[in-house]
């Protein structure tokens, strides 16, 4: 039996212990045994580590110095879980990956609205959380990144240069929901599943947890429409998924 | 459990049985009251009857005995009769010495004998009597002066016809009574029982999940010490749902913790597996594989305790269940996918995880039990089916239903143990298909080759185009 819900996309071949492209996960866990496996789990899997054991001693580290990925544990004494994340998201885009003990899906949402951009639940494969920071951390693809400019209605997509204007201001994105833009405005006017989505943003498979792609691009809306409730680029399509509207 | 009601008492329901008294209480009024109508209409009829004949009887009789002289004898008397009063179905009789004057239909012997006895002690008379099968009052009067007698015998068929329409109407009104009274009781019935009903419906609310049902105040005192009862029933369990629930929620963050630590640490060996000695090899598969096994173990135990607590949610989002399948056939390598064409496209309401755990525990089980599963099969009609057949040994049909039960052991005894299953798959395949307002069971192959066949069903959902 596979875990579920979602079972890993097996993609880009697993990275050396010596890889060059070497980056800084800030692990937040106050359990200490978790905390030390995690760490030596992901350091044998070429990751560099870095540890806090409590929301405070998360955000010290991450302005000292800035880590690629930060894994927050939610069940944190003191500030909790959704606090950090909402800190460290005001201090830069960096991917946030929440982790949960409980089963209910109160915390996964609160989470994402908190602005985490993916979620595991405890307890985890260290390979599939591996696999999902790679995710986090892939650069758009080649295919996708032909040089293409789109803008209506005062919305500017730049997908080389990474920028996204409004009304000649720059909206500041996530990197995931940045790519999250940039897939539906590549195909103007075209339906693509929330699997899909979930596939080419996340690397999850047909399985992953489709309130991923609801809640970011709920989150999307808020910062590129002019109106998030009556949505102007990013539509949904009933039963089908969502799609770019020009 | 024990059960408090007394089901032997009466198979009716409490409405019923108080629309049944109602209406013999009904119809018991009617026959009262149309028995003492139909008496005292009768006495009342017969006596107004009895009376004017009698006085007719009495006052022939004084012109008869006037007009009579000692003298006269039998032949004479139908002159002297002829101008006598006469009452429509009345007829006379006379009698004069030994001689009798008779009406033609009748006959001297259609005379009561008391009342002939009577007049012999020269003493006047009136009965009612039988005579030829018709009901008749009959007046006999001495004539005083002479060896004679006058009688008159009337017919009271008419009175009778009176009663029995009287009685026709009694009938009807009386059934209409009964009737009535009937729809009186259950009027009154369902107006007592509304706050039995009110209860009835909250209990089903707190059944079906909502537990902050409560009863509003009643207005009858007793029905308000129901009400305050219930509503401290309901609290005391939904308090004890809802640490079920903080138990379970707790539980699963205690255990899992700690598994976190464990599969990083196995996954740290593994990756250095090279670097460990033979033995150390073999004891690090028998860690993963349990602690896989264990993991799993976990985590349906979890699920379980979150359905017995009753905490259990759906997610439900539109499943494209042709893509759904196509994908978890892929998945399990399953080759044989048959679906009808216009499966495409159908859309159902369901939790993803849910249901993707559901396929996975039947392949799983179809992989553990019966050689892997052969064929996935979607079948729609007025529900949706969803097929898995294996090429196994099959299920006796005495363990059919008892598959489904939590660690439940089949007939080769024990092989549980190394299988790597938990004993709780298909259980969680029954209570997630619960959720879903679905079933499922196992059948024979319907090919008639040997195998299990697993069917779930799953209400589908109207279809708006």
């Amino acid at each position: 039996m596979k875990p579920v819900p979602s079972t890993r996309k097996t993609e880009t071949p697993s990275m050396g212990q010596h890889s060059p492209m070497s980056r800084r996960i800030l692990t937040v866990e106050d359990d200490e045994r978790i905390r030390t496996a995690v760490r030596l789990a992901l350091e044998e899997e070429g990751w560099e580590v870095e540890e806090a054991a409590s929301g405070e001693e998360a955000l010290e580290a991450f302005s000292r110095m800035p880590s690629d990925v930060v894994l927050i544990d939610i069940m944190l004494p003191g500030m909790d879980g959704f606090e950090v994340c909402r800190s460290i998201r005001r201090l830069g885009d960096v991917p946030i990956i929440m982790v949960t003990a409980r089963s209910d899906s109160h915390d996964v949402v609160a989470g994402l609205e908190a602005g985490a951009d993916d979620y595991l639940r405890k307890p985890f494969d260290p390979k599939e959380l591996s696999a999902r920071i790679r995710a986090l951390l892939r650069r758009i693809r080649p295919d996708e990144s032909r040089p293409i400019h789109i803008q209506i209605d005062g919305l500017e997509v730049l997908p080389d240069a990474g920028v996204v204007r409004y009304a000649g201001e720059e909206v500041h994105l996530t990197r995931t929901e940045f790519r999250l833009l940039v897939d539906l405005a590549i195909h103007p006017d075209r339906v693509i599943s929330r699997e899909d989505l979930l596939e080419r943003v996340w690397g999850y498979d047909y399985f992953g947890d489709a309130r991923l792609v609801d809640v970011h691009v709920r989150r999307l809306r808020m910062k590129i429409e002019p109106d998030a409730a009556n949505p102007r680029f990013v539509v949904t399509v009933r039963g089908m998924g969502y799609k770019f509207q020009t | 459990m024990p059960d408090v009601t007394k089901t032997d008492v009466s198979r009716l329901g409490l409405g019923a049985q108080i629309s049944v008294l109602f209406a013999i209480g009904g119809l018991l009024v009617s026959i009262l009251l149309g028995g003492a109508t139909l008496l005292l209409t009768r006495g009342q009829l017969l006596d107004t009857r009895g009376s004017a004949a009698a006085a007719m009887a009495v006052s022939n009789a004084t012109r008869l005995s006037n007009q009579l002289t000692p003298e006269s004898s039998i032949e004479d008397l139908p002159t002297v009769v002829d101008s006598l009063t006469r009452i429509e179905g009345s007829q006379r009789i006379i009698r004069v010495g030994d001689d009798w004057l008779v009406a033609p239909e009748l006959d001297r012997a259609d005379l009561p004998a008391p009342l002939v006895e009577r007049l012999g002690d020269r003493r006047p008379g009136q009965m009612l009597a039988t005579v030829r099968g018709q009901p008749r009052f009959v007046v006999g009067i001495p004539l005083t002066a002479f060896d004679a007698d006058y009688y008159t015998i009337s017919d009271l068929s008419d009175v009778e016809q009176t009663l029995d329409d009287l009685r026709y109407v009694l009938l009807g009104t009386g059934a209409i009574a009964v009737t009535l009274a009937a729809l009186l009781g259950s009027w009154a019935s369902r107006r007592m029982l509304r706050p039995l009903r009110r209860v009835r419906e909250a209990a089903e609310a707190i059944a079906g999940g909502r537990l902050d049902t409560r009863l509003g105040v009643q207005a009858d005192p007793d029905l308000d010490r129901l009400s305050d009862s219930f509503n401290e029933m309901a609290r005391a369990l939904e308090s004890r749902i809802q640490r079920d629930a903080r138990f379970a929620s707790d539980v699963s963050h205690e255990l899992r913790s700690p598994l976190t630590t464990l599969m990083a640490g196995v996954g740290v060996l593994e990756s250095r597996k090279e670097e460990l000695s033979p033995r150390s090899m073999i004891a690090l598969d028998l860690l993963v594989a349990d602690l896989e096994r264990f993991n799993r173990l976990v985590n349906d135990l979890l699920e379980i305790s979150g359905f017995d607590a009753g905490v259990a949610a759906v997610d439900l989002t539109e499943v494209d269940i042709a893509r759904f399948l196509e994908v978890t056939a892929t998945n399990a390598d399953v080759v044989d996918l048959r679906m009808p064409d216009d499966a495409r496209g159908v859309l159902l309401q369901a939790d993803k995880r849910r249901l993707a755990r559901v396929m996975s525990n039947l392949l799983d089980n179809a992989g553990r039990y019966g050689g892997g599963a052969s064929a996935i099969i979607l079948e729609m009609d007025n529900t949706l089916r969803i097929i898995v057949e294996d090429d196994g040994a099959g299920i006796p049909a005495a363990e059919r239903s008892a598959v489904f039960e939590r660690f439940f052991r089949g007939s080769a005894g024990g092989r549980r143990t190394g299988d790597g299953g938990t004993g709780l798959g298909l259980n969680l395949v029954v209570e997630d298909l619960r959720l879903h307002g679905g079933r499922v069971w196992v059948e024979d192959r319907p090919d008639g080759r040997p195998g299990a066949r697993f069917v779930l069903e799953l209400p589908l959902p109207e279809v708006d185009a």
